[in-house]
């Protein structure tokens, strides 16, 4: 896999500092199965915040026992043998593969307007002011209606590519935007572009059309 | 709670004192070092506490998620690995995690190396980990270049592990701007940690 748009540095260090909305930690940790670069990235975040927690100054007494406690560490051929989760293959890294209830191959799509097909994925805080996260299929040629975002909207491309604005994305590659980015990705090959996409919040369509089609649309 | 005095001595008993975490860690996986761990304990827990206080969270939690933290990192001694991380880092995020599992009605999502879609690193990734030690020194160098108001936002970021939209509220600024100069830090840490590599 050639990976050409990564993780932006903002949102790599909201995972790495747990502030992230859950929809969006789930787009991020997908990529980060199968991007080397962008966990090298959230390596030397880490290592930054462990310094900034092993160099402070300590202004609080523990009162928790500092004896060792009296159990059994973990064997570590055990504890990294492959587990079993695994066994179903669902053609996509976890943890999207944990929110999925069948193979990418075999999802029940949901028509949304012709040539583009959705299938929503829970999350555990099921609130939609929080943002939603979901499957979205786009037809060869199909044009998405032009839309911007009251918050972020992260995108990975699971399958095919396509065209916008900002670039061409293919299998891998993450589209990671702020709000007052308008763009209208275009699916550019003979195969359906399959994307997982996350919000922070709804998105805003524009002209007259897209607006009507919003509350349908709700994405 | 410590009154300033005791903070003072405490800091100086540990700067004269220098542990190795690395090697009291190792001892914790080889041979259950008692010893080994109680030194790990003293050198992180009072921060860690003090971290998480600093964040928001009351004492008594603070103290859980302290002693869930301790407890991982006696349990999964054995699992660390010097090459892939320092010992500090690999602390940092038990505890990090340890933290979000407490706040959370999830657990953290991470990728997992036994995930069959999970693609390794390339063997020259793996290498330039070799020099640990010494590189945990080279960011401390490369942050002390950065501007003022990217480190602010880096320090805050991670000490007081504040959202950007919060970042941007505290300090008055939007929050494109946080945003940007998050990107500009990193940048520029990562083109120093290039130059002395």
């Amino acid at each position: 896999m050639n990976i050409q748009h990564h993780i932006g540095d903002d949102t790599l260090m909201a995972y790495v500092n747990g502030t992230l909305p859950e929809t969006i930690s789930v787009v991020v940790a997908t990529h980060l199965a199968i991007c080397p670069e962008c966990r090298k990235n959230v390596a030397l975040m880490e290592d930054i915040a462990a310094l900034y927690l092993v160099e402070s100054e300590p202004a609080y007494h523990v009162d928790a026992d500092p004896t060792a406690p009296d159990i059994q560490q973990l064997d570590p051929e055990i504890a990294t043998a492959a587990s079993t989760k695994y066994q179903t293959d669902k053609g996509v890294p976890n943890p999207l593969a944990d929110r999925m209830p069948v193979h990418l191959e075999d999802i029940p799509w949901k028509k949304l307007i012709p040539g583009i097909s959705h299938y929503p994925l829970s999350v555990a805080d099921g609130s939609r002011k929080k943002g939603v996260l979901r499957l979205l299929k786009i037809a060869p040629g199909t044009p998405m209606p032009e839309h911007s975002h009251s918050g972020q909207e992260i995108t990975m491309i699971l399958r095919g590519s396509y065209i916008d604005d900002l670039g061409r994305f293919q299998t891998g590659d993450i589209a990671d935007l702020d709000d007052e980015v308008w763009h209208q990705p275009v699916a550019d090959t003979d195969k359906d572009c399959i994307c997982l996409i996350a919000t922070s919040a709804p998105l805003k369509f524009s002209g007259f059309f897209s607006r009507l089609l919003q509350p349908l649309v709700g994405i | 709670m410590a009154t300033g005095d005791d903070v003072r001595r405490d800091v100086t008993e540990k700067a004269a004192k220098p542990i190795d975490l690395d090697q009291d860690l190792i001892a914790i996986a080889t041979s259950q070092d008692q010893g080994a761990y109680q030194r790990v304990f003293h050198a992180i827990a009072p921060r860690l506490k003090t971290f998480l206080m600093v964040q928001g969270t009351i004492e008594s939690i603070a103290e859980e998620i302290l002693q869930e933290t301790m407890l991982k990192v006696w349990q999964k001694a054995r699992l660390f690995d010097g090459s892939k991380a320092s010992a500090s880092t690999w602390i940092y995020t038990i505890a990090r995690n340890a933290k979000i599992d407490r706040f959370r009605k999830e657990t953290r999502l991470v990728p997992d190396p036994n995930d069959p879609s999970y693609i390794p690193d390339s063997p020259e990734t793996g290498e330039q980990s070799v020099t640990k030690k010494q590189e945990s020194n080279h960011i401390k160098e490369a942050i002390a270049t950065l501007p003022s108001d990217q480190l602010r936002i880096i320090m805050v970021s991670f000490y007081e592990e504040k959202s950007h939209t919060e970042i941007s509220e505290e300090l008055g600024i939007p929050l494109g701007t946080v945003k940007s100069r998050i990107r500009l830090a990193f940048g520029k840490i990562r083109n120093e940690l290039k130059g002395v590599s």
